[in-house]
């Protein structure tokens, strides 16, 4: 029984997806905008795809049981491609040939090629039924990010940022590697429902140490504390789009990795594994916090926002397995977005200016609508309705709350009001802050504005409107 | 039909949002008027409205509104994903806050014809700020009501930043982060009402049905009250009113006071005490406590500042304290009185800031000390000034004098000694609100006048209309107050029910 029905079809294009684009560069010259469009329509016809799978259809598992599709899985594939989408749109200005005649950084081809690759990974990663499958995918996911740290070869600090990831990134992958060899010891076997099997017979010290292991190498790829301190570096190191793609998608890789994890092998152990989870949240959040109040450089300011969104995202995880899983979807969609549209408007500025807090100042004046745009986004990370990112944390304290677990959900919002005031500090900075007279004046293209328009929308909507019941286009079969 | 016109009650602001989304900011005559348009076509829709509450009094209403007797009742699913509803209804108390609320957007927007900076995006907030607070009034759904409670948030921060006056950006970030402060301890105990309560459901009327497990009402219901409590300013929550309000330009100063401060006590009214009613039994003699300083020692240190607005912000402090004394006194007349205190409170606040705004942009102080002579240049803003200042103090007549009265009433029926005492202290307290308001009338309006003044004209056609018609409420709640009590009593009357059903056990009380 052997068939390819058509949920598999969206992994089998991004498979060979980056081939093609890397591929085209054979065809075409330099400049030659081919690679770029096919990036473009090769992700949004993924997306249409994987839109186009009605979900509660069930699972289908494939390759010898060791591939599986399941809703969490449709969901968390399409927000890890509208993160490689919105991702490449954000490098083309990277990569375009300004008034000086020099691009940023070269090769956009490739560049597209590695966060597809990434992309993939993070689908091995939430498709894998064994643990072979499983630490592939992370590993795929991760080893594209070290070279997207440094794509700009000429500066010195994405260097540097690429050499601690990478180092740091093989500690993480060493201690994953050591944590599965448990696994393997402790279950004698490999796929997900041998392990499964063996933990809901009975634990042993042996799968503690595995667990320990895993969280710890995981905590890593995830910024949890204490395995955060790399992440501000590497944000400020990389190119803005890295950062933005490393911000989302290597994030979302992670948390589908536990997500997986904890809902599936190790589901017997939840509740005691629980205190474990709830103190990584805790804990995370509220560094994260501390950490983004006295920061004055945007993208090491947006490093330790995102460590402190892994914080709250954990909160999902101690719920039961329904409403975790929906949860950590949601708000992974709407961190995607409110993310990209801040990053876009950053990387709007950065291209005029340094990415610092000052050059913020006057921006309501200059540019009204990107003022706008600053506040919703910002607005929405911090958790204010009517705009996305109160619904998703909204998901996410529920399903912590489901379980009982009101004093973690208490101390993450009580620390939402500390993360209001960082972002707060930001929105002032574009608001109230009068104009230094020689910053150079924003000029946006048409795209930039149409995609922080399309993205302000997106935040404001998705929020409120019954979203993520079914895939947009679903009634239609193919 | 009805129910449609209910429902766009918070739907007209955001859509004058959209519609002036595409016009450019340099067409403010356009963007004012169609601002303008709305927010009076709103206030014709709500008053249309709050007649039709009066006229059906009497008749049966929606049962699955049950145990109040809603109007216009709207429960159409929403979030599924954690099963929220969209449900909104119309009793007499909500209904009234939204007439309160309407006419101070109504008049917010009109005193803030002449702002200065970005009127397009001003405009668009007030609006934001309006849907927020009619959408509070509205829900009857904690998600609901929780999404429009914290919308104001939003807005607050970037009026009070940039069009405020002063330490606005200080300001500002007090008053959003305070408030922002009691809002999150009011969402970290929704999630325990959904799965304690045993219903799953966001719903207040099916919470109400149940009984919450004891020792989770015995820390909810202090964490929610003082929430809500927050923004109302109640003790040790106050510090942010005085600076917010400070900071903030008029018409934010007059939505912050008239009708913002009155969701916190709604909140708590309709909400904390109504879902919790045990552990309100046992936790409010503490909340008396508290008011001492609100009520007592609030008026005195309005007698210690030269800041017309900061002024009137303890003003509100203490009036508000009022408001919270009917509420802990947990009989139906102090409950009454605490309604009608949060409706008439408002229209005098409101009439407050607005005068102020009004003598702000003519003088550019609000230093009382360096003022003077104001009544010969400006008699009809003074005269307004002063009848606020009337109706905050309770002269009979105003609205002020029927709320308070009630109150106290209410509060004295209370057997308790703590509550009487400070109720004693409460109704003393009112000779030192006449003090600091005749002092500031004094100061501000007669003896001798700089000469830098003598170019300055009364109020406009339009500031005369937002006083004149702010005067006439307040003088149609103090004259003819049965009106309001019955449109009142009867969503009340629910709320008093499940409160005295409420057995206390005998633990920790």
């Amino acid at each position: 029984m052997y068939s390819i029905p058509h949920f598999i079809i969206p992994d089998l294009i991004l498979l060979v997806f980056p081939f093609i684009v890397i591929g085209s560069r054979l065809f075409c010259d330099y400049k030659s905008k081919i690679p770029w469009r096919i990036a473009n329509i090769g992700l949004m016809l993924i997306f249409v795809l994987l839109n186009l799978i009605p979900l509660a259809s069930g699972e289908g598992q494939f390759f010898i049981s060791n591939w599986r599709v399941d809703d969490f899985g449709v969901l968390m594939r399409e927000v890890l491609i509208l993160s490689a989408l919105l991702g490449v749109w954000l490098s083309k200005d990277y990569f375009e040939h300004g008034a000086d005649g020099k691009p940023q950084m070269h090769q956009i081809a490739e560049f597209i090629g590695a966060i597809a690759f990434a992309t993939f990974g993070g689908i091995t990663v939430v498709s894998a039924c064994d643990t072979l499958t499983f630490f592939l995918g992370l590993e795929i996911a991760t080893i594209p990010m070290y070279a997207l740290t440094a794509w700009n070869k000429k500066d010195q600090m994405g260097t540097e940022a690429a050499t601690k990831y990478i180092l740091m990134g093989s500690v993480a992958t060493a201690f994953e590697l050591f944590g599965f060899s448990y696994l393997f010891g402790f279950a004698g076997g490999l796929h997900f429902s041998e392990i499964h099997a063996a933990v809901a017979a009975g634990t042993s010290p042996l799968l503690w140490v595995a667990v320990l292991f895993l969280f710890c190498g995981i905590g890593f790829k995830l910024t949890l504390f204490p395995f955060y301190t790399w992440a501000p570096d590497v944000y400020e190191g990389a190119p803005t789009p890295v950062t933005a793609v490393l911000s989302v998608t290597s994030k979302a890789t992670a948390i589908a990795f536990l997500a997986v994890l904890v809902y599936g092998p190790l589901a017997p152990i939840q509740e005691q594994i629980a205190p474990l989870i709830a103190l990584l949240a805790g804990v995370t959040l509220f560094v994260g916090n501390l950490g983004a109040l006295k920061q004055s450089r945007l993208r090491r300011f947006m490093a330790y926002s995102s460590i402190a969104q892994a914080g709250y995202i954990m909160v999902a995880l101690l719920g039961p397995a329904e409403i975790g899983k929906t949860a950590i979807v949601y708000y992974l969609f709407v961190y995607a977005i409110s993310n990209y549209l801040a990053f876009f408007v950053f990387g709007i500025i950065g291209h005029h200016r340094e990415e610092t807090f000052a050059s913020l100042r006057g921006l309501s004046k200059q540019n009204p609508s990107l003022a706008i745009a600053l506040a919703i986004s910002m607005f929405s990370l911090a958790g204010i309705p009517p705009l996305a990112g109160f619904f998703g944390k909204f998901h996410l304290f529920f399903s912590g709350a489901t379980t009982g677990h009101y004093m973690l959900v208490t101390f993450a919002v009580l620390n939402n009001v500390l993360a209001l005031f960082y972002y707060i500090q930001l929105i002032k900075s574009a608001w109230v802050d009068e104009p230094d007279g020689h910053l150079t004046p924003l000029r946006l293209t048409k795209r930039q504005r149409a995609v922080v328009i399309f993205l302000s929308i997106g935040v404001v909507a998705i929020g409120f409107l019954p979203f993520l019941s079914n895939n947009i286009f679903a009634g239609f079969n193919y | 039909m009805e129910t449609i016109l209910f429902n766009l009650i918070w739907v007209i602001p955001l859509l004058t949002v959209l519609v002036c989304a595409p016009i450019s900011a340099s067409h403010e005559k356009v963007l004012k008027a169609l601002h303008a348009t709305s927010a009076t076509f709103v206030l014709f829709v709500v008053c249309v409205l709050t007649y039709r509450v009066y006229a059906l009094s009497g008749t049966p209403t929606d049962e699955a509104a049950a145990p109040f007797l809603l109007r216009f009742f709207t429960d159409i699913p929403w979030l599924s994903a954690f099963n929220a509803h969209y449900i909104v209804g119309a009793d007499g108390l909500n209904m009234l806050l939204l007439a309160l609320t309407a006419f101070i957007v109504w008049a917010g927007v009109l005193v803030s014809w002449n702002i200065k900076g970005n009127q397009k995006v001003f405009f668009a907030l007030i609006q934001l700020l309006a849907t927020s607070v009619y959408g509070v009034y509205m829900s009857f759904d904690l998600v609901l009501f929780f999404v429009f409670y914290e919308m104001e948030a939003l807005c607050m921060y970037l009026m009070i930043a940039c069009y405020g006056s002063g330490r606005r950006d200080y300001g500002g970030k007090k008053l959003t982060l305070t408030l922002a402060f009691g809002s999150s301890m009011i969402l970290a105990t929704l999630f325990g009402l959904y799965f304690e309560g045993g219903v799953h459901s966001w719903s207040i009327m099916e919470l109400s049905k149940v009984t919450l497990p004891m020792d989770f009402q015995m820390w909810a219901f202090p964490l929610m009250f003082m929430g809500f409590a927050v923004s109302s300013s109640l003790f040790p929550f106050h510090f942010w009113s005085p600076d917010g309000h400070s900071a903030a330009p008029t018409a934010v100063s007059m939505l912050a006071a008239g009708v913002m401060m009155k969701m916190g006590a709604y909140g708590c009214l309709r909400v904390a005490m109504f879902l919790m009613p045990e552990a309100a039994k046992i936790w409010l003699p503490y909340v008396v406590a508290l008011l001492i300083f609100n009520v007592v020692l609030g008026p005195f240190i309005a007698i210690r500042h030269k800041d017309l607005k900061y002024i009137t912000a303890y003003s509100s402090i203490s009036h508000l304290g009022l408001i919270f004394l009917g509420l802990a006194a947990l009989t139906p007349v102090g409950l009454r009185g605490a309604s009608l205190q949060m409706i008439s409170h408002g229209f005098l606040t409101g009439l407050f800031f607005a005068t102020i705004g009004m003598i702000y942009e003519r003088t550019h102080t609000r230093d009382i000390t360096e003022m003077g002579g104001i009544m010969r240049k400006m008699p009809f803003l003074g005269v307004g000034f002063v009848l606020a200042g009337f109706a905050g103090l309770g002269l009979p007549g105003f609205s002020g004098f029927i709320a308070e009265s009630t109150i106290f009433i209410g509060a004295f029926q209370q057997d308790s000694t703590l509550t009487r005492v400070v109720t004693i202290l409460a109704i003393l307290s009112i000779t030192t609100t006449a003090v600091y308001i005749l002092q500031t009338a004094n100061r501000m309006l007669h003896g001798n006048m700089p000469a830098k003044y003598e170019a300055l004209t009364d109020g406009c056609l339009r500031e005369k209309l937002v006083i004149v018609v702010l005067v006439a409420c307040l003088l149609f709640i103090g004259i003819c107050p049965g009106w309001i009590s019955e449109i009142l009593d009867q969503s009340i009357a629910p709320i008093f029910a499940k409160i005295s059903a409420a057995a206390v056990p005998a633990v920790g009380g």
